[in-house]
């Protein structure tokens, strides 16, 4: 009975955090994710040379080296090389045998990193962008003991062939590469450093360019060209340049992929065979595995793949007298397949996975050493949709003659990363999210039905009503049985605290909110907020060529329903619990409405222009010289609970709430200033203007416009007296700075702005802010009774911060202390810095890198509101700005307070004979 | 004087049922009686030592006329005593502050329960001193009563002001007033 007494003064203490530590890691919710692995930078390496265990690197499509564990696929450590990369950034990462560090090569940079803990060891900045790095695994006396040297090769203006010391970075030597030829790339064997490059013939076609150089010295050897004759149009077709090993070979094939010529690096001839048709469809693509180790066999594997089925052939160099030749080939199967190499020994391994099996084979011989049924990726899919290996890496346990086990990591058509473990999935990275483009809040379908029935009931005659009711009812007894059954459960973990949320069908709370997220790769991918672990569906939604950029605009019409609009085609809209195609389309704008007159505005030649039915209205221009940078319309759904503040001495300033309001801000690039327009979007009148010089244009310019506040930040420029900062500008609009004044238009009912136009009395405060901020939201909740969260991104500290309004509040007195009235309103004295208080890091401990926009949500909660951040890094949580005042916390102990009832209940049952006993002796004992 | 024995006395159980009004005097108690009580048993049983003991002198009944004073004046007494509570009725609210808590929340609601049922209750207060001849003069009495009343119940009307619970102000009557609705609505088209 202690241990709550000792337990008061700890809550007392824990009530005055943002983040409460029995929220924290329970309530939030987040993906430490990596991108997109590509198969030519993902591997399996061991960290620390003297141990087996083993982690998976990658360089991904988005610019992030991380480690993998594949025991539970966490992310081990991570660093983003190269903010805002795509798919078409040459990227390189390379680990060399037995060496504890991993090279990488993106942008302009060669690093090394420590493997185990992702610590830089060393970078160095090569003149122009890395075409290619190689570790040399040269076997010479005086570096055998230390780090392995990297051969970096860099395109730009003046190609240069670099040997990078493994240990420092420093350049050992450097060969430039002459003539126009561009760079493609880099390949060493034990004896010597091969550069390739690509040879423009008058034709137009490429011809391969062959450097040899000596490793030690980086002096030209040899150099020959390649006689490709008229095959290569483009690089594309170059299967590979090959990687390290006993002998590197060149493949590539024509534009038709009928044919596949072979070369081994250092010698001029070349071996050609023949693609061989399978049913009459064209090859789309051919891939080359070979391993990446000097002492392996030097054996490849060559992966055909057509439309509907894809095969392999294994090909042996005779390495004495440089001939390639066709050990044998692996048959024929439907569908996509995808083949990693690993390596024990000098032995090599190919492991195959396709959707139905893993099997591994050894490169000498096409007996199977092990085989393994996949029953399923265990992964969400559309309906209907076949998953599919994409690219896979293997690590293959061998035991005498067999193979025991192999993992292999393999990126699925999903875009998902699963680790399967002899056929069977282990985990899975949602890596798809990592490239999210555009995200919505949606409530589920299954609350909307209830809804609809419920309208349904209200709108139709009594006994219609009635009859539907009772049939409704008839067939909620259906599940009846199933609600027996689990009643038990739910009781036992209702009486020891321990119940999770239920699931969406049941979710009183409204935190089961479902969250699509469009892809670049034209996906649409589902998660529910209250039940992130798992994707809901996953989708295909748009079929994208290659290179071509899609963006949508996610959006949640009404509940149950999410519509994905893009430039090139109108809304489509899907079901959000279940991800089906609606084929009614319903109209856009259901819930404005309909009595108002329709003002349009769009951007339009870097200007303004809105519409009253197809005729121009108005027109904004920024002067000449600036340009929008952004524009924040006041949401359409943002609920205002009282339409003035009320002051210490209960008087009323009132808001000036206009839902027509849009906060523009414009940038001028030549005079390094920036200006802050509010709009009024039907009039097109301007409320408040700001001009701010000395801003730095190049830096990000957050804006964010709700209720009758806006807010905006921007980095200074030092300039005279005043420093280089971040500045944080609040600006709140009000009818009339005199209170229980509602100014012009006092009480009317309503009003047109094109007629009478009042304007606002505005106050602005400017703080500065230790950060940039670089992107803003705000918290909405359900009524929008609960104060108000300015939430901003902190892109350089990774951080989601959530500042309360009462901090920002422009209303806060300067150079004086707040008097008694303006105390009871919580206003407390200007200061000019904000800090940022540990306490509203909603990540709290966790680095969430790379968001590109924070998205928020009302929950059916009115003290809660959702948040999700996407961007590189998947973040969601649940804040409650004025503290959870509605629902009980984590803290609040369910068995006490049973125990206490059940304590007082028999206290009472066995105490009541014995008063009822001392009563009716009183009566019969005198004295 | 010829010694009388005193019949048997009636056992305890008989004893204890037939006293019903008055509560048996302990039998152990030496406390004699303090003066001017006359128990009934004393009263029936040794009514001969009483009378030697002590002389009583019959009261004179007072006179209507003084009656009514003396009604009158008790009367007056009854209805200024509210006011006479006043003052510490003032200071005690002034005490418990203006903050919502359940202690002054408490005092609040006795200050305006006292009043009210008191004034309620008025002519059960004064029935007993109200006569036919002094009719007249209780009026003034009940008016007096009431107004004192009034006054307690000014001061709790002082100190729910002091609380902010009356709606005095504009703020108190803003969630009755609406904001106004726009004519047209614009909507962001992204291009």
């Amino acid at each position: 009975m202690f241990l709550p007494l000792i337990a008061v003064p700890l809550l007392l203490a824990g009530s005055a955090l943002a983040v409460f530590t029995d929220e924290a890691w329970n309530v939030d919710y987040h993906y430490a994710l990596l991108g997109h692995p590509k198969q030519s930078t993902s591997f399996f390496h061991q960290p620390n040379p003297s141990s087996r265990a083993s982690l998976i690197f990658t360089l991904s499509e988005e610019g992030v080296l991380g480690a993998i564990n594949p025991r539970d696929g966490a992310v081990v450590w991570r660093q983003v090389l190269l903010p805002g990369a795509s798919a078409h950034n040459a990227s390189f990462l390379r680990a060399g045998e037995g060496q504890d560090v991993v090279i990488s090569g993106i942008g302009s940079q060669v690093a090394a990193w420590s493997a185990g803990d992702g610590r830089q060891a060393w970078s160095l900045d090569v003149n122009g962008p890395v075409e290619d790095v190689e570790i040399l695994e040269l076997v010479d006396g005086k570096d055998a003991s230390g780090a392995k040297d990297a051969v970096a090769l860099s395109g730009g203006d003046h190609p240069l062939v670099q040997r990078l010391d493994g240990a420092t970075g420093a350049v050992k030597w450097q060969h430039q590469l002459g003539g126009t030829d561009a760079p493609y790339q880099v390949s060493a064997s034990t004896t010597e450093v091969f550069a390739i490059s690509l040879h423009k013939t008058i034709l137009g076609y490429l011809k391969l360019k062959v450097t040899s150089l000596d490793p030690v010295t980086g002096h030209k050897t040899d150099e020959h060209m390649l006689s490709s004759e008229n095959e290569l149009a483009t690089a594309e077709t170059i299967v590979t340049v090959g990687a390290n090993s006993a002998s590197p070979i060149i493949a590539w094939t024509d534009s038709a992929h009928s044919v596949l010529k072979v070369n081994i690096m250092g010698t001029k001839g070349i071996s050609s065979f023949e693609i061989e048709k399978h049913d009459g469809q064209a090859v789309e693509r051919v891939e080359l595995h070979a391993p990446y180790h000097l002492n392996s066999l030097s054996h490849f594997l060559v992966h055909y793949q057509t439309a509907t089925s894809h095969w392999a052939e294994v090909f042996h160099v005779d390495l004495k007298n440089g001939k390639v030749g066709k050990a044998y080939s692996l048959p024929k199967l439907s569908g996509r397949g995808a083949f990693s190499t690993s390596t024990s020994d000098a032995n090599v391994y190919f492991t195959r996975v396709t959707r139905n099996e893993v099997m591994t084979v050894s490169s000498a011989s096409h007996g199977i050493l092990g085989r393994w049924s996949v029953d399923g990726f265990n992964v969400a899919a559309g309906e209907g949709e076949e998953i599919e290996p994409i690219h896979a890496v293997s690590d293959v346990s061998v035991r005498g003659d067999t193979v025991s086990a192999v993992r292999s990591a393999v990126l699925l058509s999903t875009g998902d990363w699963v680790l399967l473990r002899d056929g069977s999935p282990v985990w899975d990275r949602p890596e798809m999210l990592a490239s999210t483009v555009s995200a919505t809040f949606a409530s589920p379908a299954e609350m909307e039905t209830l809804v609809q029935q419920l309208e349904a009931e209200a709108h139709s005659n009594p006994i219609q009503a009635y009859i539907h009711r009772v049939s409704r009812h008839l067939h909620d007894l259906q599940r009846l049985p199933s609600f027996i059954l689990s009643l038990p459960q739910k009781i036992v973990q209702g009486f020891l605290g321990t119940s999770a949320d239920g699931g969406i069908a049941t979710d009183s709370f409204g935190f089961h909110q479902i969250i699509a997220c469009a892809t670049k790769d034209g996906r649409l991918v589902a998660v529910d907020a209250g039940n992130p672990d798992k994707v809901l569906w996953n989708q295909q939604v748009a079929d994208l060529q290659p290179g071509q950029i899609w963006q949508p605009s996610v959006s949640s019409p009404r509940g149950g329903v999410i519509e994905i609009s893009s430039k090139a085609s109108a809304g489509v809209q899907y079901n959000a619990s279940s991800g089906e195609q609606l084929a009614s389309i319903l109209p856009i704008d259901l819930a404005a409405d309909q009595t108002a007159q329709e003002v349009k505005y769009t951007m339009h030649d870097g200007g303004l222009e809105a519409t009253v039915d197809s005729s121009t209205t108005w027109h904004f221009m920024p002067t000449s010289g600036e340009r929008i940078v952004s524009l924040v319309p006041r949401p359409v759904n943002d609920p205002v609970a009282s339409i003035g503040k009320v002051l210490g001495d209960r008087r009323v300033l009132y808001k000036y709430l206009d839902p027509n309001l849009a906060l523009l801000v414009t940038a001028n690039d030549a005079a390094r200033a920036a200006t802050f327009y509010v709009l009024n979007t039907v009039s097109g009148a301007i409320l408040y203007s700001n001009v701010h010089s000395g801003v730095d244009v190049s830096s990000p310019i957050a804006s964010m416009l709700s209720e009758n506040w806006f807010t905006y930040s921007f980095t200074a420029e030092a300039l005279g007296d005043s420093p280089k900062g971040h500045q944080l500008v609040v600006g709140e609009l009000f009818e009339s700075l005199v209170a229980n004044d509602r100014g012009l238009l006092s009480s009317t009912a309503n009003y047109s702005s094109m007629q009478t136009g009042t304007e606002p009395f505005t106050l602005t405060k400017i703080y500065q802010i230790p950060e940039a901020v670089s992107k803003m939201a705000v918290t909405r909740t359900r009524q929008g009774i609960t104060s108000r969260q300015l939430l901003a991104v902190l892109a350089d500290s990774s951080a989601v911060v959530g500042i309360p309004y009462g901090v920002l509040d422009p209303r806060r007195p300067i150079n004086r202390d707040p008097s008694k009235d303006e105390q009871a309103e919580g206003l407390v004295r200007y200061s000019p810095v904000i800090d940022f208080d540990p306490k509203w890091y909603l990540n709290h401990q966790r680095e969430v890198v790379g968001v590109k926009d924070v998205i928020t949500s009302p929950a059916l909660l009115e003290s809660t509101s959702l948040l999700f951040a996407y961007g590189l890094d998947i973040f969601g949580t649940r804040l409650s700005p004025s503290f959870s005042f509605d629902v009980l916390g984590k803290d609040f102990n369910k068995f006490q307070m049973l125990a206490t009832v059940a304590a007082l209940a028999v206290a009472t049952f066995v105490v009541a004979p014995l008063v009822m006993r001392k009563q009716v002796n009183s009566r019969w004992q005198f004295m | 004087m010829a010694t009388q024995f005193p019949p048997p006395p009636p056992p305890q159980w008989l004893r204890d049922l037939t006293a019903t009004s008055t509560p048996a005097k302990p039998k152990s108690s030496s406390i004699p009686d303090p003066p001017g009580f006359t128990s009934t048993t004393a009263l029936t049983t040794k009514q001969s030592k009483a009378s030697a003991s002590k002389a009583l002198t019959p009261r004179k009944q007072p006179s209507p006329e003084e009656m009514d004073t003396l009604k009158l004046k008790k009367a007056w007494e009854l209805a200024l005593a509210p006011a006479k509570q006043l003052p510490m009725n003032a200071i005690g609210m002034y005490m418990s502050g203006n903050s919502l808590q359940i202690f002054s929340i408490m005092m609040v609601f006795m200050l305006f329960k006292g009043p009210i049922t008191a004034v309620l209750n008025i002519q059960g207060t004064f029935q007993r001193l109200e006569t036919d001849s002094n009719r007249q003069q209780m009026l003034l009495v009940k008016a007096a009563f009431v107004g004192c009343n009034l006054l307690a119940l000014a001061l709790g009307l002082w100190k729910v002001n002091g609380m902010g619970l009356l709606p005095t102000t504009r703020s108190d009557w803003l969630a009755w007033e609406t904001a106004r609705e726009p004519l047209e609505r614009a909507y962001y088209v992204p291009s």
